[in-house]
């Protein structure tokens, strides 16, 4: 009875640690997922030279018809 | 679920995941990667539709807005000494702006249909059981409100050439704070319902709804549009009608991709399921 609760025991923590493991890798994967959404986001809707600053308004103008169809501000 | 109590957990159960491996497993613990891909799916596809749908129809509106743009801006600067000139120089042609609409809605339906599937998983984790063609077009709806509609009342979709690049990073905060509010009183809508799960349901709908109103009324503390809207009523209001719909055009793709994928895994979950009950 012992043995067999001794022996099941570091099974239920492996699994348990596996488990965790797996729910903490897919959740940094979902965090930075968002962060990139957002610098995404940001650069087809927000930039106005100041994300890739040596381009100057490129890609505000290369989206700017996305952006005014979106509802974005533009100028 | 017809298996008696003395059969062993079939290998969807997170009891037995040591004779699979844990990650290939349909029933891992967290189904965030798979409804990262659904929402990578879906909102490549309605943002595609979107950009499509707006480059037939709301570009020839928005070549005219830039040409009236452009007569307004050449009658300004012969009155002062081109002032102007240096803002209204051309990065791109037309027709690359063109392209960059759709190449830009389907970035961003990436975009959206990432921060949509995280969402979703945290909102949906406590029974993941549930059927989800209902459950992704009424997540769509809400998301269809709080992204698209909410923020469009409050700060309609202006054509080109009506904003003044002064005030350009106003603009934007405002609109900004639009969204993050909208998509936040969507939450607050959320728990409502959830927590008044003990009333009847008119209680329950009576209750979310005024959320969704009071949300709403809360948008136009934000300082009001601060540029002039110097085009023809006609334009302003058929191109706000263009965005408008290439908005609902996303959102029903998006709807239906996100919860046909979903409706797919769950028949090859069944499936599977079906398959081991009868071996065991």
């Amino acid at each position: 009875m012992s043995a067999s609760a001794a022996h099941s025991a570091p099974h239920t923590d492996t699994a348990a640690i596996q488990s965790a493991t797996i729910q903490t890798r897919d959740w940094l994967i979902a965090a930075g997922a968002v962060i990139l959404a957002l610098i995404t986001l940001y650069a087809v809707f927000m930039d106005n030279g100041s994300l890739i600053s040596a381009t100057g308004d490129y890609l505000h103008e290369f989206a700017h018809d996305g952006r005014h169809l979106f509802g974005a501000p533009c100028h | 679920m017809t298996a008696s109590p003395e059969t062993p957990p079939s290998p969807n159960s997170l009891t037995a995941p040591r004779t699979s491996t844990p990650a290939a497993s349909p029933a891992a613990p967290s189904p965030v990667l798979a409804l990262l891909g659904r929402g990578l799916a879906a909102g490549s596809l309605g943002g595609l539709a979107a950009g499509l749908f707006s480059l037939l129809l709301a570009e020839p509106l928005m070549d005219k807005a830039i040409r009236a743009e452009e007569a307004r801006s050449q009658a300004h600067e012969q009155h002062d000494a081109g002032a102007a000139v240096q803002h209204h120089e051309e990065l791109f042609s037309r027709s690359t702006q063109h392209a960059g609409l759709v190449i830009a809605l389907v970035v961003a339906g990436l975009a959206i249909g990432v921060l949509f599937a995280v969402a979703y998983a945290l909102v949906h984790r406590r029974d993941p059981r549930a059927n989800p063609w209902p459950r992704a077009l009424a997540f769509c709806a809400a998301a269809f409100c709080a992204v698209s509609l909410f923020p469009a009342l409050r700060y309609p979709a202006m054509p080109p050439g009506v904003g003044d690049s002064g005030t350009v990073g106003d603009r934007q905060a405002m609109w900004v704070a639009a969204v993050v509010i909208s998509v936040l009183g969507m939450f607050l809508v959320w728990q409502v319902y959830v927590r008044l799960a003990g009333r009847s349901q008119p209680v329950r709908q009576l209750a979310a709804a005024g959320t969704a109103a009071a949300v709403l009324a809360l948008l136009w503390a934000l300082p009001d549009n601060p540029d002039p809207t110097p085009v023809s009523p006609t334009l302003l209001w058929d191109f706000r009608m263009l965005s408008l719909a290439s908005h609902v055009l996303m959102w029903v793709v998006f709807a239906a991709v996100f919860g046909g994928i979903g409706l797919r895994a769950l028949r090859a979950r069944a499936g599977t399921e079906a398959a081991s009950t009868p071996a065991v």
